[in-house]
C-alpha cells in the first residue's frame, strides 16, 4: 500500500473498517493530488480574498490574531452624537473563526468609558460587522476597544481617537 | 488732518488685530468657535408630531400657563418655570405641592437637550412634561384626571379639538398635551450675548468688533478653554454635552436619603411607556431611539446630575440641583477649591481644584456674565394664534406679571 492510500485511510476511518474495498485506488489518489496541487496556487488567495481587513476611508489595526478594518459612520465624529462603526474583522489564521466581536472606547486620561453600550451585529458578508449605539461625549483622547473572541480566548485590539 | 485720520485707522485696527492674534493660539480659536453659532438651526422633534406645528405650540402655551392641569388647580407650569427668572423659578429647592429633591432648571434651550431633567429622566421633551404633570409632589394629575378637565372645560375641549381631533383614550389625551406643552418649549430659545458677538468677531477675524467683548471677560475665556477645562462638558454652543457628571456636589435629599441623580435617571427612562422605544414616539423608524436604546447603567452615575447649559447663567441664581450654591461667585469658588474626596472614586479624573487667584476668579465670572442676555428672556413669537387657546388662570398670570 503507497503512504497516500494509508494517509486518506487515516483520513477516513469508517472507509477501512468497510475493508479494502474501500480503499482508493492509489492511482485515483494521485490524481485527485495533481489536482489539488495545481489547484493550491488558486485557493490560497482565494482564502486571503475570503476575508480582507480593509474598508474604503477607514484604519486598520494589526494584532497577532486578527486584523481589523474600522470605518465610522459618520467618518468625522461629532462630540455628543451618536455614531456607528463599520467593522471587518479577520483572523490571521485562515482556519480560525470568530465567535464574538465587542466594540467599545473610553478616555483612558479621564478612566470613564462611554455612557452607552454599543450593539454590535454581523453583516451579510464574512467578517463584516456593524456596532450602532457608540457616543463620545466628550472632546479628548478617546481610545476605541474591539474585543475579539475566538476558540484561543478574548483579544483586545485598540487604537486612540483624539476627538476635538 | 484728514490724511493723518486716514492713516491712524487702519494702524489701530492692525494693533487691535496683532493684539487678538496674541491673546488666544490657534487652539483656543478652535475650542471658542465651538461655542457658536447661535442660535443654532432649529430642526423639529422628530417624536413628536406636533413639534413646530403653530396650533399646537399656541395651545401649549396656553396649557403652558393653566393651572387646570394641577390636581388642585393652583400649579402651572409657569409656577416654576418663570419667564421672568430666566425660565426656572430661582428656588433652591422648589416646591411644588410639597418640598422637592431639586430646582426648577431652566425650560430656555430644551430643545437642544437629549436627556430632560436634572437626572434625565426622560428622553424627549414631551414625555418630560408628564413627569411633573403626573408628580404627587407636583401636579398631582392622572391620565384619566387630565382628559377629564380637557372634557368638562369648554375652552380646553375647543382647543384640544382644534389641534388633535376629539379627545377619545385618556393616555392619548396626556400625549398630546405633553406634545403641545413641547411645542411650546421648543420656541423658549436663548437670545444673542456679548460672547456670541465676540465669538462671531474671532472666526471672522474682526479685530473691531472683538474689541468691544470686555478684556476681563477674554481673560476668563481664556481659563474657560484653556486650563480650566470647563469647555470639556460646557462643550457646544448651548455650553453643555447633554450628558452627566459628579463634581462633587453632595447628593443628601435629606438625612439618610441620598439623591442618585442619573442612576435614577437611567432606570426611570428604561422603564416609562413613554420613552422613544414605545408606542408613542411619532417616528417609526425609531432611529432618534439609538441612545435610549444602548443606555448603559454603571456604578459611576450615582450622584451624577446633567451638565447645564450656561447661557444666561447668571440669570438662574441659586445653582446645582438643589441650590447648594447661591452665586456664580460661590461656583466658581467651588471649581477653584474642589474637594476631591467628596468626588467619586469612579468618577471624573480631570476634575482638579483650579486654584484660582481673585483676580482669575474675577475673569472668570465675568467671562460667564457675558453669557447672559442683557434683555429680558421671550420665547419666539409665533404669528399664528389659536383663538381659543388663551392663558387661563388669574392667579397665575398676576404672578406672571410680577416676575
Amino acid at each position: 500500500m503507497t503512504d497516500t492510500a494509508a494517509e486518506l485511510r487515516a483520513a477516513a476511518p469508517g472507509a477501512a473498517l468497510r475493508g479494502a474495498k474501500a480503499i482508493p485506488n492509489p492511482l485515483n489518489c494521485r490524481s485527485i493530488i495533481a489536482v489539488a496541487a495545481a489547484c493550491l496556487p488558486c485557493m490560497l488567495p482565494m482564502a486571503a480574498h475570503a476575508c480582507s481587513a480593509t474598508l474604503e476611508g477607514g484604519k486598520t489595526i494589526d494584532s497577532a490574531r486578527h486584523s481589523i478594518a474600522y470605518r465610522t459612520d459618520p467618518v468625522r465624529i461629532a462630540v455628543g452624537k451618536p455614531f456607528a462603526v463599520d467593522l471587518v474583522v479577520c483572523p490571521r489564521e485562515a482556519a480560525a473563526t470568530i465567535d464574538e466581536l465587542r466594540v467599545d472606547a473610553h478616555m483612558p486620561e479621564h478612566r470613564h468609558g462611554m455612557n452607552y453600550k454599543a450593539s454590535v451585529k454581523p453583516q451579510g458578508t464574512l467578517g463584516r460587522y456593524r456596532a450602532e449605539g457608540l457616543m463620545f461625549h466628550m472632546p479628548g483622547k478617546w481610545e476605541f476597544l474591539f474585543d475579539v473572541r475566538d476558540a484561543k480566548g478574548v483579544e483586545r485590539l485598540k487604537q486612540d481617537y483624539p476627538l476635538k | 488732518m484728514i490724511a493723518r485720520l486716514l492713516w491712524g485707522f487702519p494702524l489701530a485696527l492692525l494693533c487691535m488685530h496683532v493684539n487678538a492674534q496674541a491673546e488666544f493660539s490657534a487652539g483656543e480659536k478652535e475650542a471658542i468657535a465651538r461655542h457658536g453659532p447661535w442660535p443654532p438651526a432649529l430642526i423639529k422633534d422628530t417624536s413628536n408630531r406636533h413639534s413646530g406645528n403653530p396650533a399646537a405650540v399656541a395651545f401649549g402655551r396656553a396649557l403652558f400657563f393653566d393651572p387646570r392641569l394641577s390636581i388642585n388647580r393652583n400649579l402651572a407650569c409657569v409656577s416654576c418655570h418663570l419667564p421672568g427668572r430666566a425660565w426656572a423659578d430661582g428656588q433652591g429647592r422648589s416646591f411644588g405641592s410639597a418640598m422637592l429633591d431639586r430646582n426648577a432648571p431652566t425650560v430656555a434651550d430644551a430643545r437642544f437637550a437629549r436627556w430632560f431633567g436634572r437626572d434625565g429622566g426622560a428622553d424627549s421633551l414631551w414625555a418630560h412634561a408628564i413627569r411633573p404633570l403626573t408628580d404627587p409632589l407636583e401636579m398631582g394629575m392622572d391620565a384619566a384626571l387630565l382628559a377629564q378637565r380637557v372634557r368638562e372645560s369648554k375652552d380646553l375641549a375647543a382647543c384640544y379639538q382644534r389641534t388633535f381631533g376629539r379627545a377619545l383614550d385618556d393616555e392619548i389625551v396626556m400625549v398630546n398635551l405633553s406634545k403641545a406643552l413641547a411645542a411650546f418649549q421648543e420656541t423658549i430659545v436663548s437670545g444673542r450675548t456679548a460672547f456670541d458677538a465676540f465669538r462671531d468677531a474671532l472666526v471672522r477675524d474682526d479685530a473691531k468688533s472683538m474689541a468691544r467683548y470686555p478684556a476681563a471677560a477674554k481673560r476668563g475665556l481664556k481659563i474657560f478653554v484653556g486650563r480650566g477645562n470647563c469647555a470639556v462638558c460646557h462643550f457646544g454652543p448651548t455650553f453643555s454635552n447633554g450628558e452627566f457628571a459628579d463634581i462633587g456636589v453632595p447628593f443628601f435629599a435629606a438625612p439618610g436619603r441620598v439623591d442618585a441623580g442619573r442612576h435614577s435617571g437611567i432606570k426611570l427612562v428604561r422603564e416609562s411607556p413613554f420613552n422613544l422605544l414605545g408606542r408613542y414616539n411619532d417616528d417609526k423608524t425609531g432611529s432618534n431611539a439609538v441612545a435610549t436604546r444602548h443606555l448603559s447603567l454603571e456604578h459611576r452615575h450615582w450622584g451624577e446630575f446633567k451638565v447645564p447649559g450656561l447661557r444666561n447663567v447668571a440669570r438662574t441664581a441659586p445653582y446645582m440641583h438643589a441650590g447648594s450654591h447661591a452665586t456664580l461667585a460661590d461656583v466658581v469658588r467651588h471649581y477653584s477649591e474642589l474637594n476631591e474626596e467628596r468626588l467619586h472614586a469612579d468618577g471624573e479624573r480631570i476634575l482638579k481644584p483650579l486654584r484660582l487667584n481673585p483676580e482669575e476668579s474675577s475673569d472668570l465670572l465675568a467671562f460667564l456674565e457675558s453669557l447672559s442676555e442683557k434683555a429680558p428672556l421671550r420665547h419666539i413669537r409665533i404669528h399664528h394664534d389659536n383663538p381659543d387657546c388663551r392663558p387661563h388662570g388669574d392667579a397665575i398670570q398676576r404672578k406672571i406679571r410680577k416676575t
